[in-house]
Order: structure tokens, then sequence, then C-alpha cells
């Protein structure tokens, strides 16, 4: 507000008539309904947007740089907090990454669990996703539904992991719990449930003509731009790009999971939305076979369960079905060596660098997170749109500002 | 005379009690915090939520909304730097002000000769269109178009709100709101100049008491005309002009406390007027009845079409401008020359 170079004014017979020209700047956030926390500096001409400028950096933790003097149990809370709707993912491909580096093999029950944990996740940060897109575009009744319908896969990672949000179930080695009778029952209500939402969820917002309008051809991505710009996740897969790190690189359990890879090629926003709804049915399916499919057997691998005292073991993992941890979590020191590993979070391919020197702290941990790499796609796409459709595709990229901070 | 009758002649008198009681200001005060309510309650249902709740467990929460006015009332208003203070007071006054004119001029029953405790007013307000009393405000002949007129000056004022509070969201929100009440005005002028050719007046009392409602005899119009006032008053799916995620609160973004509160009320009142004359063009007004029962079977409808027009809130998101603006010359423009079309051949060959 305080420089308008190009400013003319008109002066007659004492009275000033300011006009403004219809160049201007507009600073969106970082106070701001549309904005989240960060700043985005945008150059309009008349109601068409020229330029964006993200000024990120609003939620930075330096997770990378305090994970240097954290122990590696102390990360797993640590590299959850960007995300905390996304913890799960988050968590899962850190301990995948320090158990390259210690080379522990992971019993076949935990991994159903990390994939039956990621799944619930998934849904919940995609219907978050989706409530947050329609209160941009306005929908209040979008915005109640997602955080409704969240609630109930959040109660489930209750009822699993005995937390909300910040759930630090993923161990070195295997899981925190097990699965109970009651929470299967519990997920399979809750999958009966969703998928009557879902037909409602179609009705109400999908195909809600004023909808599709705000979203059919607004931030059009291209497949050779989305692969330019480096768009991951369901912003990829709008685009028509084949591509889910669930498929190409199997983790967990997800290679003897039955799924299918949303894929919409038109790249637009409608396009993006419907990839995160065709993902939450197929999450669906993948948590009932999860539940028809999973094996007895350890949630943690041998070598850390034996350190277990026996009388632990009978309390906790008898009694309870828990494990506590060994004394050995307290600091252990992996081999010196180095591993990278990929998974696919709710919102895209995050990535995780884990560096060891053999001491109690990693030497270097570098996460890129789906967000990250979703801040110049959404400057690439606000350029020549016009500027309503900020928060459209804003929305429609389910960018998480603190995720891309870090 | 006795003193008792002398106040309920002056209470009663038609200039006195429409504009100022019913349906004016004191039962638009109300109305406006129990439609508040009624949308935050409606909402919250289809939302599965409860909506206001713990001010007044027994009454649903309606207390909340009383108890959110107080809050507004006395919490303090900042006034920015390098705004002209008087302008800036007096803007969301004006703009309230003249939401609530039109309602002076928009008849709200017949006054029968006699029968009525109307009945005294009979040849003051006596309108020979129709050949009775007309309970209104302020009569004239050709209150349609002057009632037109008057809420028509309601964006002008929007316009004045946000060119006083020299911010660049409110100019945004201004510079819509220019353009949007190019096109509702438009809307809103030719559905009721169908309505006037059909019924061969410019009279709303005559378009009621010919006892066909407009909505039966002009369906196109009526959805014309409300597709007009929802875009005219900012209600979802055209609330573009307060967009809060893309211009903060547009042309009010600057305002706080009571003055903000004006500010918001000043687009339910501004419905709730076009929804008044909603009720008498294209809904019946007050037919069968008359006197103050037909006054308040009247604003009845008023406040189902003004209770309808909030709930659509929960339905839908909002338009672009561009969108809005597309859509109302692109299509609603050609339903309101069809529906003057129809309004021709009806008036010609049923009515009149």
């Amino acid at each position: 507000m305080s420089s308008r170079p190009s400013e003319i004014t008109i002066s007659a017979e004492g009275m000033e008539v300011e006009i403004i020209p219809v160049e201007g700047e507009i600073n969106v956030g970082p106070q701001h309904p549309g904005s989240g926390h960060m700043r985005i500096y945008v150059k309009v001409n008349g109601d068409i947007i020229e330029d964006v400028d993200m000024d990120v950096g609003y939620v930075h933790r330096a997770v990378e740089k305090l994970s240097e003097i954290r122990t590696y149990m102390q990360i797993i809370p640590l590299v959850e907090r960007p995300a905390i709707l996304d913890s799960i993912n988050m968590n899962l491909g850190y301990i995948m990454a320090v158990e390259k580096i210690m080379g522990v093999e992971v019993p076949e029950r935990a991994q159903y669990l990390r994939s039956f944990a990621a799944e619930v996740n998934r849904i919940a940060s995609h219907l978050y996703g989706t409530g947050i897109l329609a209160i941009f575009l306005g929908h209040s009744t979008g915005y109640m539904w997602g955080f409704g319908d969240r609630e109930v896969w959040v109660e489930i990672l209750q009822a699993l992991t005995g937390a909300r949000l910040t759930n630090s179930y993923i161990i070195p080695g295997g899981v925190r719990r097990d699965l109970t009778p009651t929470i299967k029952e519990m997920t399979l209500k809750a999958i009966a449930y969703q998928r009557k939402r879902m037909a409602e969820w179609r009705r109400i917002f999908l195909n809600n003509p004023n909808i599709r309008d705000r979203l059919e051809n607004v931030g059009v991505m291209s497949k050779e731009n989305a692969i330019k710009w480096g768009a991951a996740g369901p912003n990829l897969r709008g685009s028509g790009v084949n591509y889910d790190v669930r498929k190409a690189e199997p983790y967990a359990a997800y290679d003897k999971l039955d799924f299918e890879v949303q894929v919409y090629k038109e790249g637009d926003g409608y396009a993006r939305t419907l990839v995160r709804f065709g993902e939450i049915e197929q999450s669906l399916n993948m948590l009932e076979q999860i539940i028809k499919e999973i094996p007895e057997g350890p949630i943690l691998a041998d070598r850390f369960f034996k350190m277990i005292p026996p009388a632990r073991v009978k309390k906790w993992w008898d009694g309870m079905r828990r494990v506590v941890f060994p004394g050995y979590f307290a600091s252990f020191r992996p081999p010196k060596g180095e591993a990278i590993t990929r998974v696919e979070a709710s919102r895209g391919e995050l990535v995780y660098y884990v560096v060891s020197d053999g001491s109690a702290t990693p030497y270097r941990l570098r996460m890129i997170t789906p967000s990250y790499r979703s801040i110049y796609v959404f400057k690439q796409l606000c350029k020549g749109s016009r500027y309503p459709d900020l928060v459209s595709i804003y929305g429609s990229l389910d960018y998480f500002p603190p995720e891309a901070d870090r | 005379m006795s003193i008792l009758s002398l106040i309920l002649f002056y209470l009663l008198y038609p200039s006195f009690f429409i504009t100022v009681i019913f349906p004016g200001a004191i039962f638009a005060l109300i109305l406006l915090l129990l439609m508040i309510w009624f949308e935050r309650k409606a909402a919250a249902f289809v939302q599965m939520r409860y909506g206001p709740l713990y001010a007044s467990k027994r009454l649903g929460g309606a207390l909340q909304l009383i108890a959110d006015a107080i809050k507004y009332a006395i919490s303090e208003i900042i006034i920015p730097n390098g705004v002209n203070p008087t302008l800036y007071a007096l803007a969301p006054m004006l703009l309230i002000t003249f939401a609530f004119i039109p309602i002076a001029v928009i008849p709200v029953s017949r006054i029968p000769i006699s029968g009525s405790i109307l009945s005294k007013y009979f040849l003051a307000f006596y309108d020979p269109d129709i050949k009775s009393g007309l309970y209104v405000g302020y009569f004239v002949p050709f209150n349609l178009l002057l009632a037109l007129g008057l809420a028509s000056s309601y964006s002008v004022f929007v316009l004045l709100t946000a060119w006083v509070t020299n911010n660049r969201f409110a100019l945004i929100g201004a510079v819509r709101e220019a353009f949007l009440s190019v096109s509702y005005d438009v809307l809103i002028v030719m559905s009721a100049l169908a309505l006037a050719l059909e019924y061969h007046t410019l009279d709303i009392a005559k378009i009621v008491q010919s006892g066909i409602p407009g909505f039966i005899a002009n369906p196109i119009a009526g959805v014309v005309f409300f597709i007009g006032v929802i875009m005219g008053t900012s209600r979802f799916p055209f609330e573009i002009v307060e967009a809060d995620t893309e211009v903060v609160m547009g042309p009010y973004t600057e305002y706080t406390g009571l003055l903000y509160v004006i500010t918001m009320g000043a687009s339910y009142i501004g419905t709730y007027s076009f929804a008044l004359l909603y009720s008498d063009l294209f809904l019946g007004g007050w037919a069968p009845f008359s006197g103050l029962p037909g006054a308040v079977w009247m604003t009845f409808k008023a406040v189902l079409v003004l209770a309808f027009s909030v709930f659509l809130r929960s339905v839908y998101g909002r338009y672009r401008i561009d969108q809005a603006i597309r859509g109302s010359w692109k299509y609603v423009l050609p339903a309101a020359l069809a529906s003057i079309i129809l309004g021709l051949v009806v008036g010609w060959l049923w009515i009149r």
C-alpha cells in the first residue's frame, strides 16, 4: 500500500482524484483468510495474475538442523511435526531410512500395520485437504464435512496408536501397538460409513455445478509441465503421469495389496480433486484387504524384541499387545552409512536422506516434502490465471505450508 | 377521542408503524438476529454440527446472536490512519439506511373501508388504482419504480464504504460490486418491467390485488428477479463482493466493532427489503387478507424468501466475478428478455 509508483493524480480546482492503476500488487498474507502460513505477493493486471512471489518460511522449524543434535528416537516426533495430519507417512519414511542403515528386517505383520496406519492417515489427510479446498471456494458444507468425516479416521488412529495426530506409531523394527479386534470392528464400520458418505460428497461437492465451474480448467498443468516443474503425488497424477511410489518402489505391505493408481489426464483443479477422492476409495479397499489378509506374528523385529525384559513383555505384549521400548532405543548408534528412502505420503512423494556417522545422532537428515515441491508448481500455475483462482489453485494443490517449510 | 385511542391512532399510523415497528426497523432488527441464527442453525444441520447452542440451550442457542451483537457493539472501533473519520463512520450508516428505505414505499397490506382497526386511514392512504386504502409507509402511484430506484442506490454506498477506507482489498471488492451492480440491476429492473407490462401498472398494490401471484403469471421473471436479488445482496453463490478467502471482507475489510455489524446487517436488511418486494410482486403479497393480518401474511412470505436465500450458503460455494457476470449477461439476460415477452403476451391475452 505504501508505494504506488505508477499512480496518477488528477487535480482540478482543489479536488484531488486518485486513480489507482489497474496494475498493482496485493499482499495476500500472512494475515489473510486465504493465505495460510505464508505471504503470497501477487502482481495483478486487472483481474489477471501476472506473477506470484511466494514468501514462504513463516513456519520454518529447522527440523533438518535440529535432527543433527537429537538421537534417532527423538527425531521420530520431530519429523512428524511439519505435517501433523500426515504424521504416519512422515514417520514411516524416516524409520525406513534408519532401518536401511541398521539392516533391520521388519516382520510381516508390522509391515501390514504400517500400511494400515498409512492408509487411514491418507484418508484423513485427503479429507482435510478437500475441506480446505471447499472453504477456499466458499463452500462451507464441504469444509465441515471434510473435518467431520476426518474425525472418524482420526479416532481409529487414536485407538490404534494412542494419539490423534502426532502418532509416533512406527519405530525401528516394527510398530508400537497391535491391531486388536475392537479396532478391526471400528475400521469396518468406518469403511461402510465413508463409502456411504462418498456418494453424498459427490452430490454436494464434486457434482455441484458451482464447484465444477470453479475447478474445471483452472490451474491447468500439462503432463510435460507437471514433470518439468516437479509436481508430486495427486497433483502429478492429476496431470496424467502414472507414478505412485507405492507401485514404483513398493514398501511396507503395498506389494501384496491390490489397488489402482488414480490418474486423470485433464491436469486441472478438478482432476486433482478427483484423484484425491479416488485415492480415498482405493484406501478403503486397501484397508479391507489388510483386515482380511493380515498375518499373525510379532510386530517388532526379533532382534529388538529380545532386548525387552521378560517381565515387561509379559505385562505389555502378552497382556495389552503393545511393545515397550527396549533400553537399546534410548541412544542406539547405527553403523556408519547412508540411506535414501521414498514413501508416497498423502501429498506425494516424500524423500528422506539420512547419513549416519556412527554416533547417536545422524550426521545429516534431509527431507524433501511433497508440499515443498508444490511451491514452484503453485507459482507457475498462478501466472495468467484470475485473482479469485489463486485460492482455487492453492486448495486444489493441497499445499500445506508447515510441510513445505519444515 | 380518548387519549388511548389517540395514542393508538398515531401508533398504527402507516408511515410510523410500517417503517418503525412492523415490518420496519424494530421487526427487521429482531428478524436480522433470527435470520443469522437460522442461517447458522440450518448450515449446522446440513454440516453435521450443532451450531449455536450454549448461550441458551432451551432456545437452541438463539441468544448467542444477542451475545454476539453486544460483543460487537462494545468492542473498539479502530479507525485506520489516513481516512476521513466522518465519512468512515457515515458510510456504513448510509449503507444500512439505503438498504432499509425501500421498505417505506413497499405496500404491506390493503386497508378495507370498514371493519378493520386500520380503516380510519382509508382516506389518507387511498389508492385509486385498487379503489381501496393501501397500508404503506408513503404512498405514490408509481411505487414499483420508486422502490427499485431506492434499492438500486444501495450499491453506490458499498462503493463509498470501500472508497473511504483506503484499502486495496476494499477497492477490489468495490470494483467487483460496481461490475455486479450493473448486471443485477438490469435483471431486477427487467423482470419487474415484465410484471409491470403484464399487469399494466407500476403500482405494486394493483399487481397484488389482481389476485394472480406474479410467480404463476410469469415464472421466468420470478426466477430472474430472485437471481438478481441474491446477486445484489451478496448471498451465496454470488457472495463475490465480500469473498473472504479472496478479498478478506471486500469493501468492509477495515471496519471493526459496531460499524462492521452495521455493514454486515445492511446486506441482510437489503435482502429483506427485496424479499418484501418479492413477496408482493411474485407471491401474492397480502391477498386474500387485508388490514394487519394481511401485513403479517405478506411479511411471512418475505421471511420465507429471506430464509431460502440465506440457506443457499450451505449448498453452494461462490462463483468467480467473471463467471457471475458472464452468467448474468449470457444466460439470465435472455431469460429476462423472455420474461418481458411472456409478460406482454400474458398481459395482452389474460390479465386485464
